[in-house]
């Protein structure tokens, strides 16, 4: 490859700009030698996070999680639904991830991104797989009504680690998720209680009027990597996602007990001790997000 | 996902969406306040700011209230395939809303009414002869639906255009009044949009004086019309230095 030769020669005249568009890789290569990356980060640590609560009014319950460029906004939507007969005390949660054309030049309207199905069947397994809510407190009038939380969650900046910021903003929303007073009217439908008839003598009792908050066991949050050679990248952004392919995500709950680990094939082939690295750095981050999830809870009580 | 709904149990809302919104008696209409206690001329307080994806040309975010509104611009880009040779540059506009936007849940699908409005609104103040051969990509999604959605969606659009450099005559700013029997309300909300007898929306370029889009629906008198579109008139003028403060305000920031 000739082009690829002459190169060496023409990088010290060129613009760093202009090099890191032709020559991407060699580009971030040369930063992974010195241990930092194009934003001055070091290999092992993850963009600035932030999180705020209650971002959505029409919403019951909202999240907007931002890590680096990254944007997610994570909506709940509660609505009442017949149980099936095999789980009569059960309600349901149904998580669906969107991709909308604002988020990425690489998206258009009409054309769902293939990322998005992916992560959205990711987020699924995660959240109903590490037993974080149990399903049983969704439930209303045992056999007849509980509730199905809809959770939608919106990507309006993909700057990389997607699922990580989808799957932290997922946790939020349930976190700040508040359940409205219903009570059973006479045509055995849920109607919901208006807020200021709750203090007063009602015909028809609530019938929930202690659960209103959805109690979290040990919430999952995760951290992608990306292999490159003998180099971990945590939290990557969208430009190292495109050039080096290789991601391994590692979920972990609360406690650091293992939920779920993705490596979806890539031409880096791990080894043990790599996972090992990646889920080290993936229980460091946990304590971090961990910290920004208690932050913002207890920024939305002071409100 | 149709495949999806399939299997997932039938489900409905809590909230009495079937009760008919009542109407107040705003006949007389003296002693009638605002669901959000505004004066009958006094527009939402709004939140503008630019660059609000990282990964677009431009973008914009704009707050009227509860309406919540992102604009990503993308391009000038390659046109689809499919495309005729133009001259011209191409302006395509696409608007969504989330699931979550509205009381009852939706849909989440594009908006084809409101993409070809949009459409219609911009492409008079776009310079198309400074992109021939290419397509400039306007995508909005509406986060929250509050009411008087087009016109905010319009305003934060153009912003957006500013921010990713592309030609413009001026900026366009929009603004709707709603009738209410003998009223007339500037920026209304949709509880007042679901009980309006009439609505009007211009949005126009202020500098220029000229209008690009103007809509008159229901029932309308002469003189009311002549008077709703001097309110919206000032109320473009107003937020068209609004937004022309917003993107001053992100160059003297990055001076700074």
């Amino acid at each position: 490859m000739a082009a690829a030769n002459g190169s060496s020669d023409l990088s010290s005249e060129m613009e760093v700009d202009a090099f890191r568009r032709l020559f991407p890789l060699r580009y971030h290569e040369q930063h992974l030698l010195k241990s930092v990356r194009p934003d001055a980060r070091k290999l092992g640590s993850a963009r600035d996070t932030t999180l705020a609560l209650g971002a959505v009014a029409s919403a019951d319950g909202s999240a907007l999680a931002k890590i680096g460029s990254t944007t997610m906004l994570a909506a709940i939507k509660l609505e009442v639904m017949t149980p099936t007969v095999e789980c009569p005390d059960e309600g349901s949660i149904a998580i669906e991830f969107h991709m909308p054309p604002i988020c990425s030049p690489l998206v258009r309207p009409g054309r769902p991104a293939e990322a998005a199905s992916v992560i959205s069947k990711q987020l699924s397994d995660t959240i109903l797989n590490s037993g974080m809510i149990d399903l049983k407190e969704l439930c209303l009038v045992g056999g007849k009504a509980a509730w199905m939380a809809y959770l939608d969650i919106y990507c309006l900046d993909a700057d990389g680690a997607l699922f990580d910021a989808a799957l932290l903003s997922a946790v939020a929303a349930f976190s700040h998720l508040n359940i409205p007073v219903v009570s059973l009217n006479e045509d055995g439908r849920i109607v919901l209680v208006s807020e200021d008839k709750v203090g007063l003598k009602l015909e028809k009792e609530p019938v929930n009027t202690e659960k209103r908050k959805l109690k979290l066991n040990s919430p999952p949050f995760s951290l992608t990597c990306i292999l490159h050679k003998n180099y971990i990248l945590a939290d990557p952004t969208a430009e190292e996602e495109s050039i080096m392919e290789t991601v391994v995500a590692v979920v972990l709950d609360s406690s650091y007990q293992l939920v779920s680990l993705y490596k979806p094939g890539g031409p880096v082939l791990a080894h043990t001790s790599v996972i090992q690295d990646c889920v080290a750095l993936a229980r460091r981050r946990v304590k971090e997000l961990q910290n920004v999830l208690n932050e913002a809870i207890s920024d939305m009580e002071v409100d | 996902m149709a495949g999806k709904t399939g299997s997932m149990p039938a489900t409905y809302s809590p909230s009495p969406a079937t009760r008919k919104k009542k109407r107040i008696s705003i006949a007389n209409g003296a002693d009638w306040v605002r669901p959000d206690n505004r004066s009958f001329y006094q527009c939402r307080p709004a939140y503008l700011r630019t660059s609000a994806v990282s990964t677009a040309a431009g973008s914009a975010y704009a707050e009227f209230g509860n309406t919540k509104v992102i604009v990503s611009v993308f391009g000038p880009r390659e046109s689809k395939k499919a495309m005729m040779y133009s001259d011209t540059g191409r302006l395509n506009c696409n608007v969504s809303y989330t699931t979550f936007s509205t009381s009852a849940r939706g849909q989440g699908s594009d908006n084809k009414e409101l993409s070809s409005m949009l459409h219609k609104a911009l492409e008079g103040a776009i310079v198309l002869e400074s992109f021939p051969k290419t397509t400039v990509d306007v995508f909005a999604l509406v986060l929250e639906s509050g009411g008087s959605d087009l016109p905010v969606i319009i305003s934060c659009a153009s912003l957006a255009l500013a921010d990713a450099g592309i030609l413009l005559y001026d900026l366009v700013a929009s603004v709707s009044v709603s009738c209410l029997g003998k009223n007339l309300v500037i920026d209304p909300v949709s509880e007042e949009e679901s009980y309006q007898d009439g609505s009007l929306m211009i949005t126009c370029m202020p500098s220029r004086n000229e209008v690009t889009q103007l809509t008159v629906t229901g029932e309308w008198s002469t003189p009311k019309i002549h008077e709703a579109m001097e309110l919206c008139l000032g109320a473009c003028s107003k937020l068209g230095e609004v937004m022309r403060s917003c993107l001053k305000d992100v160059v003297t920031d990055s001076k700074e």
